[in-house]
């Protein structure tokens, strides 16, 4: 190993192991922690977007099988400095976030609807719930079942901004279950096919 | 670290904790601990099948992971650079593009046709510096129709010259041409031209803030060396030296000396105004000093500059400096070799001279002769560096000085109408000086004395009242010292290599040379080495003390460090290790000499020299003034163990007097540099100066409680100033502390007192400081012990003295009882007796206004920053309590000639001295520490003379408060002063009244600035109190009693007293 003294993993080098659930996990390096036997992975960002990763944080204690696929001789780059105010902020709108959405659960709105309201919200921010309506900057209310007519409020910008949002969503969604199903139906002729 | 790094790029991120049991848990990641424990807020158990998210209920506000119990943490879609600050690379700017945002096309670069290389050639050689005006104006008639009216012969602004060849034209011509010739070839227009090309930045020029002499010298120096000065600047600067030193030689000789030194060493510590008045002081003497110093010089006029007008007048501030910076090498070597054996010869002289003949006029005229043939050698010797006339300058003034030292006091009164500033710097000096001595020669004539030189040198009568030859010589040593010093400084720069050569005697002068030659700190840091060198063989107290010592140094020489580290690394430890020594041996010698007169005189004198260099050293920090402090303090050491002897009028009271000259000294050395620099210009300052004085009154103070007794009473205001410096303050706590083993151990005490001192002022904090306070009412008495025992002393004191104070105070006469009391008790304590004393007082008010302010205010201001900003508050306090203690005092004076009058006496001073101490801050300590050192002796000795003395001091008090009076103001801000000074101040003040009230607002200016409110108060308050001056002094004499009775600071406490009884009985 390249890895320097003291370290037993080299930042970059590629690692494999499988942990007690008998999960395979594989990924770069980018950190190792001996007190705690942690090890850090990027792994390929499972949503496939290109400039994402996963971090994978491994508790090495319950892990087995490590293996080093490839090493990496060569110094890890330097560490840039973090933008801490923006890490906090950026945890307290994701609690928000959960939390109102959490709310909108226990108050029993359709799956659908919490799609909608997520497609929404990365939009608009200003979106709460209110019982089970949607209520976007104060103005637009988009009541069960979320469809496109259900948008109301004031004519005007808003409204009609809204309502372009809701459209597109459930455009999208029937894109996906379309490709959902395709892809489904895929592996099962494949089944056939092997069969 | 890595570890770190992604963990902490991924908070506020989601993600699933897998545990143990396969269960996983999803919430935003908030944060982490060092062993991966991991904290999740808003996180929920997710389960398998649950395509919606939670609910609300099962949502746990945060949970805490341990690293254990988690085998998997997956954080999805991380944007790496997310949290990266790079906010201006061009990633990061164009991601904050609005909308769509992607590679800009890259265009490649069409030349076109290239140009002709002729083309290219003529925009390289074209030199015009854009549009030629006959383009623009064709430019603009041809776009817009705008006509010029520009007609190249100016026709509108001038007339065309007619030229013709008649004989009369090509005259004139040949004239005109012969003129402008004449005028571009003279030094004064290079040196206006090189004004204007001048590199130096206006805070080099203007600063009143001079940073480290030492390394600024040798950074300027070698700055200035390597700088061509144009031929006229050059004669432009001997120019200007000759005409200032012509112009400010009345005022110059002393003041050139100081001013160098002060500059040097007030800059950084004193204010502008310090500067100001050093400035003035200077007028005079900074000639010289900036003849061997230039570099030194070059700053404090630079910065003086201004204040001082005579240097500034003389020549700009510029040339000034320059010369100075040139010469300075020069002067100072030459100094060292030629007219630096003459400075050193001639403060051997008057230190020894001086205290024999206890005449300090004639001792001083000698002295200022010597000192401004000293300065006459230096200047000259400057001058001879710089190739200037200035010799020839220099001489005149010397001439001028050396007269004026004869005519101190005239010269004084004159210096005031001169320029206030300087003038009054100087002639406090010379006043102080001349008074001084004057008062020493008169010594048990003193009131005689006093009224004669009386008007402009109330101080000197003071110093006169100090009769006490030990006390009056040690204040009007320190206070002639430091005039002598300043001038000495000033016009001895140049001697100061030679005070290093024979540290001792001419450690002030060396001191003085070194500012003039390179840069006064470190003539004055090789002074201090050369001192605490000998000091060191001569003394090697307590090292615990001198450690404190050290840090009290180090504090204190910082300046003078720099200074010090250019000369030698070694020289500092020997330094400070003398400064120790010397502290610890000033200390020793103040308990001593108070002890035994006879025996201290040799310790004090060597503490003296000790002392002298520490004050030397810290003069040259502060200034010269520190320098001829430190002289001062030797020969005063010396004139005051003789006059101890000679005024063993009483023994105790002889030997009181020898503690009380010793406490100054230790002060003065402790606050040393900045002390000394403002004792200096507080004596000066008492007129005019004030402002400038503030800082030097602490010094003064310190100075002043040698003085009070005496004429150093005018040193000791200026001293107050100085002491002001917290460090010394501190260090005088620390020294209070010690008070109780000094009283055990006065020798022993003393040593450590200097490093407790030390110590103490560096630790020493304002709520410290109030416990110190308490101690410190003990510790006067011990001042001698001074610092090393500080903390514990003063944890200790405080409830020991306490008891005892109040004891004292109970057996005392209430109001003056209850004022010690206060003092040594805590400030509850203090309180009670503030409020008996006001209760008892009323009538009296302004004598124990004054003298029981100082305690007051000492004991109200923790902190000296505190003491400060209470010490308006305080001297309410003190008004009642001083109205108490007066009327006590008044009782007591009658008393006093009982029993309790020394006692009383002690105490007050002591208070005061505490009071003033922690009013004036560090520099004030040490001179209340210095005035405990000194009375605790005295009172070990004196306890039966004391009194007797006081009986006698009341009468004597109060010719001498006249002096005092101004020392009184000094007391305030500086304690040591103050505790001397004080009773004599206060009588003094009742009695010189109105002169005193102006001294008083000159010197509460002066000293007020340091100290603030509370020295303007008090000074207020002494104005009023004049008439019970005596009375006050009483009080202090009933307060002394007490303290006799309560416990072995009592002794000192009595000792002091006697004292002061004595010198005012002298």
């Amino acid at each position: 190993m390249a890895a320097p003294p003291g370290e037993y993993f080299s930042v970059g080098s590629q690692v494999s192991c499988r942990t007690c659930q008998e999960q395979r996990l594989q990924g770069e390096v980018v950190a190792f922690d001996y007190q705690s036997k942690m090890l850090a992975l990027k792994c390929p960002s499972s949503s496939g977007k290109p400039n994402h990763a996963d971090i994978l944080l491994i508790n090495l204690q319950y892990v087995s099988e490590v293996e080093i696929i490839n090493d990496r001789t060569e110094t890890p780059p330097p560490l840039a400095s973090l933008n801490v105010s923006k890490l906090a902020s950026k945890a307290r709108t994701e609690k928000e976030e959960k939390l109102s959405q959490a709310y909108a659960i226990s108050a029993g709105v359709s799956l659908e609807g919490q799609q909608l309201f997520q497609t929404i919200h990365k939009t608009i921010k200003d979106c709460k719930w209110q019982e089970k309506n949607i209520v976007v900057m104060e103005e637009v209310v988009i009541t069960p079942p979320y469809q496109v007519e259900n948008c109301k409020g004031k004519e005007g910008s808003a409204l009609s901004h809204v309502r372009k949002i809701v459209e597109k969503h459930f455009r999208d969604v029937e894109s996906q279950k379309i490709l959902q199903r395709s892809q489904a139906q895929q592996p099962q002729k494949e089944a056939t096919l092997s069969s | 670290m890595r570890m770190v790094h992604i963990l902490t790029s991924v908070v506020g991120s989601k993600c699933e904790v897998q545990v143990k049991n396969g269960g996983i848990y999803e919430g935003v990641f908030k944060t982490y601990s060092p062993k991966c424990d991991l904290v999740l807020d808003a996180a929920h158990e997710k389960s398998t099948e649950s395509s919606s998210g939670p609910k609300r209920e099962e949502i746990m506000e945060s949970i805490l992971f341990k690293c254990s119990d988690f085998v998997v943490v997956q954080f999805k879609d991380m944007d790496s650079s997310y949290a990266r600050r790079d906010a201006f690379t061009d990633s990061a700017i164009s991601a904050k593009v609005n909308g769509e945002h992607k590679e800009k096309d890259l265009e490649p670069w069409d030349a076109g046709e290239l140009p002709t290389s002729e083309e290219l050639e003529a925009l390289e050689n074209d030199v015009s510096n854009g549009w030629d005006p006959n383009d623009m104006f064709r430019y603009n008639e041809e776009n817009y129709g705008v006509v010029s009216t520009y007609d190249s012969s100016l026709s509108s602004y001038t007339v065309p010259l007619e030229r013709d060849n008649s004989e009369e034209f090509l005259k004139r011509e040949a004239r005109a041409n012969q003129l402008a010739e004449e005028i571009e070839s003279s030094a004064q227009y290079k040196a206006r031209v090189a004004l204007e090309n001048d590199d130096r930045s206006e805070e080099e020029k203007y600063t009143a803030v001079q940073r480290n002499s030492s390394e600024r010298e040798g950074h300027s120096i070698n700055t200035r060396e390597n700088k061509y000065i144009p031929p006229g600047q050059r004669n432009r600067e001997v120019i200007s030296w000759g005409s200032g030193r012509q112009n400010s030689p009345r005022m110059g000789q002393p003041g050139s000396g100081s001013m160098p030194s002060r500059s040097a060493s007030h800059t950084s510590d004193f204010n502008l105004n310090s500067g100001s008045d050093q400035r003035v002081v200077n007028g005079g003497v900074p000639w010289p000093s900036p003849c061997p110093s230039p570099s030194s010089r070059p700053p404090s006029r630079y910065q003086s500059g201004p204040n001082s007008l005579p240097p500034r007048a003389a020549t700009p501030t510029r040339p000034p400096s320059r010369p100075p910076s040139r010469p300075s090498r020069p002067p100072s070597h030459p100094s060292a070799h030629g007219s630096p054996a003459p400075v050193s010869t001639m403060p051997k002289r008057m230190s020894s001279e001086g205290p024999p003949r206890m005449s300090p006029k004639a001792q001083r005229h000698p002295r200022n002769h010597r000192v401004s043939a000293g300065r006459g050698s230096i200047s000259s010797g400057l001058e001879f560096v710089s190739h200037n006339p200035p010799s020839e300058a220099a001489a005149p003034p010397v001439a001028r000085t050396s007269p004026s030292g004869g005519t101190w006091s005239s010269v004084v009164s004159g210096v005031p109408r001169l320029s206030p500033k300087t003038h009054r710097p100087r002639s406090p000096r010379q006043n102080s000086i001349g008074n001084t001595p004057s008062g020493p020669v008169l010594a048990s004539p003193q009131a005689g004395i006093i009224p004669t030189e009386a008007v402009a040198m109330p101080l000197p009568a003071a110093s006169p009242t100090p009769a006490s030859p030990a006390s009056n010589r040690a204040v009007t040593p320190s206070i002639e010292a430091k005039d002598s010093r300043l001038q000495d400084q000033r016009q001895n720069s140049p001697a100061g290599n030679k005070e290093n050569i024979k540290p001792s005697e001419t450690s002030p002068s060396f001191s003085k040379a070194e500012n003039k030659g390179i840069s006064p700190i470190v003539s004055e840091h090789r002074k201090q080495i050369d001192d605490l060198k000998k000091f060191k063989n001569d003394f090697r107290l307590q090292p615990s003390s001198t450690s404190e010592s050290m840090d009290q140094l180090l504090n204190k020489n910082r300046e003078g460090e720099k200074s010090r580290d250019l000369i030698k690394d070694k020289i500092e430890p020997s330094a400070k290790d003398s400064f120790i020594e010397n502290s610890s041996s000033n200390c020793t010698s103040g308990s001593s000499k108070p002890n035994s007169p006879s025996v201290s005189p040799s310790i004090l004198s060597n503490t003296e020299h000790k002392r002298g260099p520490e004050v030397t050293s810290q003069g040259v920090q502060t200034s010269s003034p520190a320098c001829k402090q430190e002289k001062d303090d030797k020969e005063e050491k010396k004139d005051a163990a003789e006059q101890v002897r000679k005024s063993t009028l009483n023994p105790n009271a002889k030997e009181f007097n020898p503690r009380s000259f010793s406490q100054p000294k230790p002060s003065t050395t402790p606050t040393s540099p900045r002390p000394q620099a403002q004792p200096s210009p507080s004596m000066v300052g008492h007129q005019q100066p004030t402002p400038v004085y503030t800082q030097p009154v602490c010094f003064a103070p310190n100075m002043m409680y040698p003085v009070p007794v005496s004429p150093g009473v005018q040193p000791l205001y200026p001293i107050p100033m100085t002491p002001m410096p917290v460090n010394q303050a501190k260090t005088y706590r620390a020294v209070p502390n010690m008070p109780q083993q000094r009283q055990d151990q006065h020798h022993q005490s003393t040593m450590m007192h200097p490093a407790s001192a030390a110590g103490p002022p560096i630790v020493a904090t304002p709520p410290a400081y109030s416990t110190q306070y308490v101690a410190y009412s003990p510790q006067q008495f011990p001042n001698q012990p001074l610092v090393q025992h500080v903390p514990h002393y003063q944890s200790q004191h405080p409830h020991v003295y306490s008891p005892v104070i109040q004891g004292n105070a109970r057996m005392m006469a209430p109001p003056a009882h209850a004022q010690p009391g206060l003092v040594s008790s805590s400030a509850t304590q203090y309180g009670a007796h503030e409020q008996t004393h006001a209760m008892y007082a009323c009538p009296k008010l302004p004598y124990n206004k004054e003298t029981s302010p100082s305690f007051y205010f000492a004991i109200s201001t923790g902190s000296l920053a505190q003491q400060y900003a209470h010490p308006n508050a305080t001297l309410h306090p003190h008004t009642p309590h001083p109205q108490p203690s007066a009327t006590p005092t008044g009782q007591q004076q009658s008393q006093h000639g009982g029993s309790h009058p020394a006692p009383s006496p002690v105490q007050h001073h002591q208070h005061q001295a505490a009071q003033a101490l922690h009013l004036a801050s560090p520099q004030q300590q040490s001179a209340i520490y210095h005035a405990g050192l000194a009375p605790t002796p005295p009172s070990m000795t004196p306890a039966s003379n004391t009194q007797s003395p006081q009986n006698s001091f009341p009468t004597a008090q109060q010719t001498v408060f006249t002096i005092h009076p101004s020392h009184v103001q000094p007391a305030y801000t500086n304690p040591p002063h103050m505790a001397h000074v004080p009773q004599v101040n206060h009588e003094a003040l009742a009695r010189c009244g109105l002169e005193m009230h102006s001294l008083f607002q000159a010197h509460v200016q002066s000293g007020m600035v340091p100290s603030h409110p509370t020295a303007h108060a008090p000074m207020m308050l002494m104005t009023t109190q004049p008439p019970g001056g005596p009375q006050a002094a009483l009080a202090q004499s009933a307060l002394q009693p007490i303290p006799v009775s309560t416990t072995a600071h009592f002794p000192y406490m009595t000792h002091p007293s006697v004292q002061a009884h004595h010198q005012q009985q002298l």
